[in-house]
């Protein structure tokens, strides 16, 4: 395989560009740090995927914060399918009596969402919010409570701002759907 | 001692086929009331005299096991002294390991037994259709509490026969012709018969699982959602939707999975959007008549990236070949 820039590879079709996503998470940092006000929030980031998107919003928020994260092991990438999931990376805080807010990359089926925040919650938190960058509502199993989300997509693969195939396209600045080979 | 063994899906005619092959041989049949009667004579409380309930039920587990135990030791007694016609209860992985045996198992169309059982039980259409599927899934519960083994794996049975276009006395006829030639086998000419008779007894416990759906996308699911601790079940309802002049349910769908805790049925298709039409069409006529029930199809892509979403394996599977 030669080595492609990502932004040539034709099999990407911007969904959202950067100035879009910058406008969007400015929105939702915005919002985050009124909503949050006086209150103790640690943000709690779920690894890989929303790195990226956790460093940006942190960057929009104007209320002090905690970071924390957090990594479940995926149904995808066990190498047999008899396991369970669990906690590969805990979080470090306490987040008894604190105010949560679990930032994801992206929600689909809420399976992966639906576990972490069933245990996030057996911690007793003061309160467990939820913001994701990408919202798949067409491909949802598990309702889970999305309280703040910056783009819906239909039900297409997506690249870009974190998200990843094959742990490629991660740092692409924007998102785009991705037609698999 | 002579044993068949015959195990029916319900409403398939197979007690009726039983008692038939018991008058005709002269076996003794054995069913659920005999061993009931039996083993109360040797005064063995039943805790659960419903096989049907059998798996549904925690608890009591020590009870259960001996009662279980009671009911096989009963049958093996029975067999020593009696020829026996053995309905249901698991007969043909009993005597399995007895070469003589014959295994039937009977069967018919879902549709064909719902009608059957609205004539005989004088039930409404969806009664019916619920009852058949109670029973059916019971008689797969109670093989797998007991036995470990999947009702619907047939290699089970060395004589399968659909009683759809076949009066139920033939079947009977059929069923003690095979047993003769099956108990007095002719010399194998094709073959070592030990190889034969091994392949016969022998199963292979992960084939078993694998039986127990319908599809292998299927048994992957279920095992995506134990993974994330999800409680499922299979195909646990059927959703009538379409029915003839008569009243006679003529179509009816059953979703693969229910999710109890999300009150979701999830239906899957690995075919390709063009062919999947007829899901489709299945699923839109549903949530029509039932709009309450939430109902969600995962498509051919859908599950994919939701099973292998960082394999490229998987991408290139069996269906991609055009």
């Amino acid at each position: 395989m030669k080595d492609q820039k990502p932004y040539e590879d034709n099999q990407l079709k911007i969904l959202f560009t950067q100035e879009q996503i910058e406008e969007k998470i400015g929105e939702l940092g915005k919002k985050i740090s009124a909503d949050f006000a006086g209150l103790e929030l640690i943000l709690v980031g779920v690894l890989r995927g929303s790195i990226y998107f956790l460093v940006d919003l942190t960057r929009k928020m104007s209320i002090p914060f905690a970071i924390d994260f957090i990594s479940i092991s995926h149904y995808s990438e066990q190498a047999d399918s008899t396991g369970v999931v669990r906690i590969i990376k805990d979080l470090d805080l306490s987040i008894a009596d604190k105010h949560v807010l679990v930032v994801e990359d992206i929600v689909d089926t809420g399976l992966s969402l639906g576990y972490l925040l069933r245990n996030l919650k057996s911690r007793k938190p003061a309160s467990l919010k939820v913001c994701t960058l990408v919202n798949v509502e067409a491909r949802r199993i598990v309702e889970v409570p999305v309280d703040y989300k910056g783009f819906d997509v239909p039900n297409v693969f997506v690249v870009g701002y974190g998200l990843d195939y094959n742990e490629k396209y991660r740092n692409l600045q924007f998102i785009a759907q991705f037609d698999r080979p | 001692m002579g044993i068949i063994t015959i195990s029916r899906e319900f409403g398939s005619g197979g007690e009726t086929i039983a008692h038939f092959v018991a008058d005709k041989t002269g076996f003794v049949l054995v069913n659920k009331d005999t061993i009931l009667k039996g083993l109360a004579e040797h005064g063995i409380e039943v805790p659960n005299p419903d096989q049907e309930d059998l798996g549904a039920t925690e608890g009591k587990k020590g009870q259960e096991e001996q009662y279980i135990e009671a009911m096989h030791d009963f049958i093996y007694d029975l067999a020593i002294r009696n020829d026996l016609v053995i309905l249901g209860r698991g007969g043909s992985i009993l005597f399995r390991d007895y070469p003589p045996a014959l295994h039937v198992r009977v069967i018919a169309q879902f549709t064909e037994r719902v009608r059957r059982v609205m004539r005989a039980y004088g039930l409404a259409s969806e009664t019916a259709v619920r009852l058949v599927k109670e029973k059916d899934r019971g008689k797969i519960l109670y093989l797998r509490q007991v036995f470990n083994a999947n009702w619907n794996n047939l290699r089970l049975y060395d004589l399968v026969l659909n009683t759809e276009k076949m009066v139920l006395e033939d079947a009977a006829d059929l069923i003690i012709t095979a047993y003769r030639i099956h108990a007095e086998p002719r010399e194998v000419k094709d073959g070592p018969p030990l190889g034969e008779m091994e392949d016969r007894v022998f199963i292979p416990p992960a084939e078993a699982e694998a039986d127990q759906f319908m599809h292998p996308s299927e048994e992957e699911f279920a095992h995506m959602l134990d993974f994330y601790r999800i409680r499922w079940q299979y195909e646990p309802r059927t959703f009538f939707l379409e029915w003839d002049s008569e009243g006679n349910v003529v179509e009816a769908f059953s979703p693969d999975f229910y999710l109890p805790d999300q009150d979701l049925f999830i239906e899957l298709t690995t075919q390709k959007p063009r062919q999947a039409w007829k899901k489709n069409r299945k699923i839109r006529r549903m949530k029509e008549l039932y709009p309450d029930i939430s109902i969600r199809l995962i498509d051919k892509r859908g599950f994919e990236s939701l099973l292998k979403k960082h394999s490229i394996d998987q991408d290139q599977g069996e269906e991609d070949d055009n």
